[in-house]
């Protein structure tokens, strides 16, 4: 059902074979049994599990490349994988492919605060770099809500964004460079220190590519100074319009919060049941609104932010006082995930986005999908770039639960895609979503972006199955290989 | 050379598969005022994508637009400004540079060449912002790529490829753009008569800083005599100039012009009003000074913290410095002596080099971008034959065969 590459069962009978070759490499970072390897069965799309072929675990970048070539050279699939905490099951296994785990790779390699920036190994957690620079009072933009356990490596492949993307950019816009090592076992540098290459944005193809395309092993990141001051604003509306309309009107107005994020009743509810943030129990819909900058510019922002929510109906306006209110108020949001998860043992958190002004339609839509389906469904959403997470909630062991899950989450990704959206903000496609791909794709849109992949996987080896809804061998793809960069019919004259 | 005008994305397609099966290849040209930049192209036909013009839809209330790929970007920013708002990166009009007629660039030339001005220190290049594109690739298939929305991470990210490509991927036909709020003042603060090491590392300090400068940047003396923004702020007497332009709403910019003064106390200090500092940066951005003087230009990219050594060393006289230093503009002529030293530079402190400006001599002989170790140059050619196999458009315009 999820159409990934079919199991070469030569390549299967290898694995003591493999796994002592793979010691070679790395003595003291092979993973060969069933029992360990369970731990890297899956990522947080847990609905999928694979036990894969073995794991390494390199140290270096030497070894990564050493592994790169050793599998191309035997023609054995790998599958990158950081932290595991993929929503799409971008770090599924494969039953005989290699997961090549970066977790070992997480040294701070430079810190370089005059350059604004870090250089770190990928599988430095997201949450330590800005840990690494908080002291000289600068931090890290990208903040995905998994943070804590979250890789680096993880997030280029992803193009992690998180709550403050709508000011501060996604991965793509806070990465400066990498080093990629690629099949053959090379490493390239795209990017550094520096502003322009020159030569093609390799980078840019780089940031969001799932893993498909090579393995990065080491990441130049943009630093921030440390904004002086915020604010944090609850905001409570009577209904998801009046909300929806306070969006658009402090876009509008000029103002980028540094987060903007939106909860429905039924979320609101859980969250109040779950850990009592203090949201306004009679809210259909509510707005917690962080701006920050200069003292100036967060009083300018916030007075503006409410003069907009009265003319938009809010009868809730409440701006948190000190810390202690602030972290209760983001405690709710923070705790969406959690507090949906005590309704029902499972949940299925979707990812797509659309425009603004779609909002108030989109959302009663989910509602009368929730309903034919019989599932609960809940929305958080990221108000200010239009970026919707409905988190649906179902019991895997109930029959037909996980069908009818994936078919109201399809529901509402072909729903965003009507509205003039994408399946994904910042999840990625995975295989989760990559049935979809046609609803926005056509064939050769698709058969465009195969082509890419190929220009550095020509063997179809890393992280196949993931993001294509169907698997193509490079050859198949109408164009010749080109090998070394050699042009085809190189004897044709090109004036 | 043959010039073929198709009115639509059909007849594009159409003139791609003919000049495939034809064995013939094309120069893209949009507004045409950057034929000169890049390494020389040899095509057999002139691909005028002019025709692919004009504002399809634009939603100011979520920040985007749609334009055909050869809409002049006068025409876009006018809308834009109707509605107080602006393309980020600052797109840069470089035509005059290279003889061309002021104001012609186009949102797909702009893309190609990758143009931003000062701007793009704080918001980023042209990649940044755009989010969607449909283009004709080598194989005549009209293709979409991204989206009409800021956040997606569906499929890859084609549209920042096509972004710096110099056409040599595809020809654009239209485009998406996400656009910001135009700020209401945007004044800045002119360090005089600072030399250009301290110049730089004043530019440096203010990067660190919580104000989000959205200009950077430092003119030598010789520059400053030549700005006519300047002159008509009285400053073009100033012996060095250091540029820190800050962007808001009127009480946070005050603010912040007060907190800069406190911080740069010790050093000489002028206020420039918003129009002096709008003209004033939109000269730095498109290499005005560069209109009058008629030497090469070289573009350096380096580390911010290297710019003064790079700069020594590169033993330009006639130069100027953007983005706190990263990159820096430099009158020197293409010759392989002067490349050599660039390379160097490039190589120590890493960046690139890149010649900007030169007869078309040099641009065939001298390596016009940096050139790329084996393993990159390998993946970019194949990258290239994955959109091109045929290498039908701009052949050669980025490197040998590419």
């Amino acid at each position: 059902m999820l159409n990934l590459p079919v199991p070469d069962p030569q390549v299967m009978a290898r694995r003591a074979e493999i796994a002592a070759h793979l010691r070679t490499i790395v003595p003291d970072g092979v993973v060969a049994d069933d029992a360990t390897l369970t731990a890297y069965d899956g990522d947080a799309l847990t609905a999928y599990r694979q036990i894969p072929l073995v794991c390494v675990l390199p140290k270096t970048a030497e070894q990564v490349s050493a592994i790169l070539s050793y599998a191309t050279r035997e023609n054995i699939r790998l599958v990158p994988r950081g932290a595991g905490t993929s929503l799409s099951g971008g770090a599924l296994p494969l039953a005989d492919g290699i997961v090549l785990s970066l977790t070992r790779m997480s040294r701070v390699l430079e810190i370089d605060i005059e350059n604004r920036c870090i250089v770190v190994q990928p599988g430095v957690t997201n949450a330590s770099v800005t840990r690494a620079v908080e002291a000289a009072g600068f931090y890290y933009a990208p903040d995905p809500s998994s943070q804590i356990a979250c890789t680096i490596g993880g997030n280029v492949a992803e193009n992690s964004g998180g709550i403050h993307c709508l000011k501060y950019g996604l991965t793509t816009h806070n990465l400066m460079g990498v080093e990629l090592a690629l099949l053959d076992g090379e490493r390239v540098r795209l990017g550094g220190k520096h502003a322009d290459d020159g030569g093609l944005d390799l980078l840019g193809i780089v940031a969001g590519s799932e893993g498909l395309l090579g393995v990065v092993t080491e990441a130049t990141l943009r630093i921030l100074p440390r904004a002086p001051a915020s604010r944090t604003m609850l905001l409570g509306f009577p209904t998801v319009s009046d909300a929806a309309r306070a969006v658009g009107a402090i876009i509008a107005e000029g103002i980028i919060p540094a987060a903007l994020e939106f909860m429905d009743k039924r979320c609101i509810e859980a969250v109040e049941a779950f850990c009592a943030p203090g949201y306004p129990a009679d809210a259909e819909a509510i707005l917690i609104c962080e701006i920050d900058g200069m003292d100036a510019e967060v009083r300018d922002a916030g007075e503006r932010i409410t003069a907009i929510a009265r003319a938009s109906n809010a009868h809730e306006i409440r701006d948190c006082r000190d810390n202690a209110d602030r972290a209760r108020v983001w405690s709710g949001r923070k705790a969406a995930f959690a507090a949906m998860g005590r309704l029902r043992p499972d949940m299925l958190c979707m990812d797509g986005t659309i425009p603004r002004r779609e909002l108030p339609h989109v959302l009663s839509e989910i509602a009368a999908m929730s309903e034919h389906y019989g599932l609960g469904c809940c929305n958080v959403f990221h108000a200010g770039d239009g970026n919707l997470h409905p988190l649906i909630v179902f019991d895997v062991m109930a029959p037909g639960d996980l069908e009818r899950a994936e078919a109201f989450g399809a529901d509402i990704l072909k729903l965003c895609v009507k509205v003039g959206g994408v399946l994904s903000g910042e999840h990625g496609i995975g295989v989760e979503k990559k049935a979809l791909m046609g609803e926005m794709f056509s064939d050769p849109d698709l058969a465009q972006q195969q082509r890419l992949k190929c220009a550095f996987d020509a063997q179809s080896l890393l992280n196949p199955g993931k993001v294509f809804p169907t698997l193509h061998a490079c050859v198949e793809q109408g164009h010749m290989h080109v090998h070394g960069g050699h042009l085809p019919y190189p004897n044709i004259p090109r004036m | 050379m043959e010039r073929i005008t198709p009115q639509t994305e059909a007849e594009l397609s159409d003139a791609v598969r003919d000049a495939a099966l034809n064995r013939l290849c094309f120069e893209i040209v949009s507004g045409g005022t950057k034929r000169s930049y890049g390494r020389v192209t040899e095509a057999d036909r002139l691909l005028d994508l002019s025709h692919f013009s004009g504002m399809q839809t634009y939603e100011p209330d979520e920040l985007i637009f749609t334009a055909r790929a050869a809409t002049p970007i006068a025409e876009i920013e006018a809308t834009l400004s109707a509605r107080r708002q602006m393309l980020a990166f600052a797109p840069a009009d470089w035509g005059p540079l290279f003889g061309e007629k002021s104001g012609s660039a186009t949102l797909a030339g702009v893309a190609a060449a990758n143009a931003c001005g000062s701007r793009r220190f704080k918001s980023g290049a042209v990649r940044d912002h755009l989010i969607g594109c449909r283009f004709v690739n080598g194989d005549g298939e009209a293709i979409k790529a991204g989206g009409r929305v800021v956040k997606n991470v569906t499929g890859f990210d084609l549209p920042k490829l096509l972004c710096g490509a110099f056409g040599t991927l595809g020809a654009l036909t239209e485009m998406t753009f996400r656009v910001v709020p135009a700020l209401s003042r945007a004044p800045a603060i002119a360090i005089r008569d600072c030399h250009a090491d301290e110049g730089l590392s004043l530019l440096r300090k203010a990067a660190g800083l919580p104000f989000e400068a959205t200009g950077l940047a430092y003119l030598p003396a010789q520059l400053c005599a030549l700005s006519t923004a300047l002159h008509a702020a009285h400053l073009s007497q100033a012996n060095g100039l250091a540029l820190i332009r800050i962007e808001g709403a009127e009480d946070p910019v005050i603010d912040k012009i007060a907190r800069l003064r406190d911080i740069f106390s010790k050093q000489n200090l002028t206020v420039l009003e918003d129009d002096v500092t709008a003209a004033l940066f939109a000269e730095i951005g498109n290499g005005t000074p560069f209109r009058q003087h008629n030497s090469d230009i070289w573009r350096l990219f380096v580390p911010s913290t290297r710019a003064y050594e790079a700069l020594a060393e590169s033993e330009a006289s006639f130069w100027y410095a953007d983005w706190a230093g990263e990159v820096l503009w430099l009158g020197l002529p293409a010759s392989r002596e002067v490349e050599e030293r660039l390379r160097k530079i490039t190589a120590k402190f890493g960046g690139s080099a890149m010649l900007m400006r030169a007869g078309a001599q040099a641009r065939s002989r001298l390596s016009v971008f940096e050139p790329e170790p084996p393993a990159r140059a390998a993946l970019t050619r194949a990258v290239k034959t994955a959109f091109d196999p045929m290498h039908l458009f701009n052949p050669g315009r980025m490197y040998e065969d590419v």
